[in-house]
């Protein structure tokens, strides 16, 4: 299919610890369509992180990955080719816009820089500014030369957006954009990502622990608890009608906009012991629907229509 | 239980004097809560730490329970800090991680002479009271999860059975499968123990659903309060009224159907602060006289107070 822009089959990632093998990833598949925004939701804990590093072959020394199948535009994409896609035609922009700009050098240069790096064929300077003023960092000339302390945290945030769409691309992975911001600072970044979508078509994974986020920018969502994707589905199926009991639980934690003051329901027991998993649903402690197959068999995805899958045993019938 | 009256708190720093906290009046009934919400920088972490005496107050006066502590020595707060607890944001800083929970909790029975021989019974009780159990009081606070942990500092904060808790940002650090837990558990304390909460968050939904009223701060300054419904579904002042259309909401449909009010550029420094009121910098319905018009907190009826004479 052309319109498919990525195509991730039984991922499986892990990291040596000092304290043993940790399973941070443990078959997850998804895909993305052309121009269309992908939510990630899930927890500390969840992969949801470790399943972009791993995509994107930055999970470092201590990380594994292994996948039955990563296509990207119909190619297949191996270590070697996803280095030259990276920064090109799949961006990432990550929580913390203050650690992933250099202190000592210019915006300017580092944005300039980052073109060089991927050989752009073009004035590079009117590139930087065409695309700082784009994302509302003006006058552009004045402030290419500035440094990021002398930027506000909103403000470096769209640098950092501004450097991941320099090279014009297919795909933006966006891990927790806006997590570190004021609401009203948010509302304006996610504003901003929404109009270069629409001006140049560009897909985004959005990986995000806050619901109200993902609702309002996702076509689609992936739920992931302890390394693996419990439900997916329409942005509407998933908060319309959830299926798993995490998915459920997660929504029931937060205030319904509906009656705000209603008592809360919480999911209770701690997050996921990723050092000793359980052998069946990664949720099993904390279900309160568990049944005794959940604690040793891992659930297969059970199909609710072309778009709503969800992993778990209460669906099966026997 | 806490009347708080023309509150200021500057700190001068070397770039010049940053007005945190800027002539703050408010009052917290026995029994309630009130939530205080602000972007960062607002200055309410600092008016929570103010009116604990964790930093100096410049002027105004913080009356607890009908006395003035605002300017008493440490030695004489000591009765008032038995009465007046604290939870912290980051439960991962506020425990000393040499000591067990079990210390942890006994520390503030020790600080507040509560006799030895009940000490262990009532951290016993107090891990109950929070839901972990008197075998997890010999462990060490990197051997508990963060939700355990700020579990841990709830039981510290009760410890001195106090009347009052300035919770600041006792959830963000945490998931959101774990904030309603500590949600819920705070709520059932307040019933049980006839607690008075002033609770200091950036989550206006999480603040809607846990607050009896609600304050909003901008730039030092309260803006605006009102009983928690009235203020979410009638805000006046134009900073409130865009400050709650950009809350995200967890429903796909309701979501694209709001229209968010968007503010211009981002909150000033507290350094040099706008004249007049401090958001005509930003606000879509600025006015020229409000370059130098200081508004003052009005009457708007319905226990609902807004600094803002046009609306």
């Amino acid at each position: 299919m052309n319109d498919e822009i990525l195509r991730v089959e039984n991922l499986r990632t892990t990291f040596t610890t000092s304290a043993g093998e940790v399973k941070a990833v443990d078959g997850v598949s998804f895909t993305v369509k052309r121009g269309e925004v992908l939510g990630i939701a899930g927890e500390s804990g969840s992969g949801k992180s470790a399943t972009m590093l791993s995509i994107m072959g930055l999970l470092g020394e201590a990380g594994r990955a292994e996948y039955g199948r990563l296509d990207f535009m119909g190619e297949n994409l191996t270590p070697e080719s996803v280095k030259s896609l990276r920064g090109d035609k799949i961006a990432m922009v990550f929580q913390d816009p203050m650690t992933s700009l250099n202190p000592v050098l210019s915006v300017g240069y580092q944005l300039e820089e980052s073109l060089r790096r991927h050989n752009w064929q073009g004035n590079i300077h009117e590139r930087v500014a065409e695309m700082m003023t784009r994302v509302g960092i003006v006058p552009a000339a004045e402030r290419m030369r500035h440094y990021p302390h002398e930027f506000s945290g909103g403000q470096r945030q769209r640098l950092m957006i501004a450097m991941s769409i320099l090279c014009g691309p297919e795909l933006l992975i966006a891990d927790e954009p806006t997590t570190a911001l004021d609401v009203t600072v948010q509302a304006q970044i996610l504003g901003l990502l929404r109009e270069i979508r629409r001006d140049s078509g560009m897909s985004m994974i959005l990986i995000t622990h806050d619901l109200g986020v993902i609702a309002g920018e996702a076509d689609r969502v992936i739920v992931m608890y302890g390394g693996r994707v419990m439900e997916e589905g329409t942005a509407r199926e998933i908060f319309g009608s959830p299926m798993h009991p995490y998915t459920r639980g997660l929504l029931r934690s937060v205030p319904k906009p509906d009656s705000p003051r209603e008592r809360l329901i919480p999911i209770e027991g701690q997050p996921p012991d990723l050092l000793n998993p359980p052998e069946g649903c990664p949720f099993v402690k904390r279900c309160n629907e568990a049944m005794r197959i959940c604690l040793h068999r891992k659930p297969e995805a059970l199909t609710l229509s072309e778009t709503h899958k969800y992993s778990c045993w209460l669906g099966v019938k026997d | 239980m806490l009347k708080v009256e023309e509150l200021t708190k500057h700190f001068h720093t070397s770039s010049g004097t940053v007005h945190s906290v800027d002539g703050i009046s408010l009052t917290v009934s026995k029994g309630e809560t009130l939530g205080l919400v602000g972007e960062s920088g607002c200055g309410k972490t600092t008016t929570g730490r103010t009116i604990i005496r964790l930093y100096e107050p410049d002027s105004g006066h913080i009356i607890f329970g009908g006395h003035d502590i605002t300017h008493i020595t440490q030695r004489e707060m000591l009765p008032f800090r038995k009465r007046l607890q604290m939870i912290f944001q980051d439960p991962y800083a506020s425990l000393n991680p040499r000591m067990t929970a079990g210390d942890i909790i006994r520390e503030p029975m020790t600080i507040h002479r509560i006799p030895k021989d009940e000490h262990s019974d009532r951290v016993n009780h107090l891990l109950k009271l929070v839901g972990l159990n008197t075998e997890q009081a010999g462990r060490y606070p990197h051997e508990f999860s963060g939700g355990q942990r700020q579990r841990i500092g709830i039981a510290r904060a009760l410890a001195a059975e106090p009347e009052m808790i300035i919770c600041d940002e006792p959830i963000s650090a945490l998931d959101v499968s774990i904030q309603a837990q500590i949600v819920n558990m705070l709520e059932d304390l307040q019933k049980s123990l006839g607690l008075t909460y002033l609770f200091i968050a950036h989550d206006l939904s999480m603040v809607r659903h846990i607050s009896t009223r609600v304050a909003v701060m901008y730039l030092g300054s309260i803006v605006e309060t009102a009983p928690s419904d009235e203020l979410y579904t009638n805000p006046l002042h134009p900073y409130t009224v865009s400050l709650l259309s950009s809350v995200p909401i967890p429903d796909p449909e309701k979501s694209s159907q709001r229209k968010i009010i968007p503010l211009k550029g981002e909150i000033p420094s507290a350094i040099n602060q706008p004249s007049g009121c401090k958001f005509h910098t930003r606000c879509p319905n600025a006015k020229p006289e409000c370059e130098s018009l200081a508004p003052v907190l009005q009457d708007k009826g319905n226990n609902h107070f807004c600094a803002c004479p046009f609306v």
